[in-house]
């Protein structure tokens, strides 16, 4: 067996483990929005419809990081990317393209549905202020969805921009920038999931202070975002220094 | 320097920085979640409350930062 059909092997496993690991972060996150849905339902049954498009709203941007896995994975399966030339570093990069995208979008879909499910859950306390609700969970899940979008650009440089050849060094930096970008998302997704949450539960019990907790919101999701940018530059450096 | 010991280098400082952006990234977030929960209670101590929440999320960022340092020697000094 050659390189030749180890990228290939390098292909197919990074298509499995996007698509694998993603799902398991968007399944578990929208479930817990859906079943806070489903028992704010219960103390608030007048409040149906509000909830009901909260619910989806939040499912849909739960959905995101896993939607990126489905299009990665996909060009790695049919994109032809699998040039014969590309020695062992293309074998590291498309399989490291698809496992970034999976461990990736893993915390910020956790993240998110945490924050929809307390969105949710503070509906059924404070059904007037359904729109204020919503409004600020959006916020707080694109905040959080910007870690993911780190991972997809790192899964788009490794799928489209690395050089042939079949240095071990460079193999091996490529999948020091995987692991990098990867966990690296994990911690800040979930961790600005847990701000955004808080956030929307507060401004259900305290609607009057939704500037201020907005404006909090976003100084704690900035700090809490810094690690993850770290990390985006040490992959940087891994795929286009070392 | 052989070869293997550069790549392991190279292997490393991406661990290094993926798993140290882990925990301050958590941390962090519970912190300013639970800022936000306390300036909804007492909003006049705002100001208060979001120094304390910046002077932890400054300590819990430490280890962030040492993670990028390793991952930086092991790149270029090692």
């Amino acid at each position: 067996m050659n390189s030749v059909d180890f990228i290939l092997i390098a292909s197919y496993l990074g298509a499995a483990f996007a698509i694998g690991i993603s799902s398991v972060g968007a399944g578990i996150g929208e479930g817990l929005i859906a079943a806070n849905a489903t028992r704010a339902l219960m103390r608030q049954p007048k409040a149906s419809e509000s909830l009901l498009k909260t619910m989806l709203i939040g499912q849909a941007l739960t959905e995101t990081g896993a939607i990126f896995a489905l299009v990665v994975a996909l060009l790695l399966l049919f994109g032809g990317m699998t040039n014969s030339n590309g020695g062992w570093q293309m074998v590291a990069s498309l399989f490291g393209a698809g496992l970034v995208i999976g461990i990736g979008s893993l915390g910020p879909a956790l993240g998110n549905g945490y924050t929809g499910g307390h969105a949710c859950k503070g509906i059924g306390r404070q059904p007037r202020e359904a729109n204020l609700l919503t409004a600020n969970m959006l916020i707080g899940q694109a905040l959080s969805q910007t870690s993911a979008i780190f991972a997809l650009v790192i899964s788009m440089i490794l799928l489209y921009s690395t050089p042939a050849g079949d240095s071990i060094v460079k193999s091996f930096a490529l999948v020091g920038a995987v692991f990098s970008m990867g966990f690296g998302t994990f911690g800040p997704g979930l961790g600005i999931g847990m701000v955004a949450a808080k956030a929307v539960e507060a401004i259900s019990k305290f609607p009057k202070q939704s500037p201020l907790l907005t404006r909090t919101m976003f100084v704690g999701a900035a700090v809490a975002e810094s690690t993850s940018i770290y990390s985006l530059v040490i992959a940087f450096l891994l795929i286009f220094v070392a | 320097m052989s070869e293997i010991v550069r790549a392991a280098a190279l292997l490393g400082a991406g661990l290094c920085m993926g798993m140290g952006a882990l925990g301050p990234g958590l941390g962090e977030g519970f912190t300013a979640g639970k800022a936000c929960e306390s300036i909804a209670r007492s909003p006049e101590n705002a100001g208060l409350i979001t120094r304390t929440m910046l002077v932890g999320q400054a300590v819990s960022e430490s280890t962030g930062i040492y993670s990028l340092v390793i991952s930086l020697l092991l790149i270029f000094a090692v």
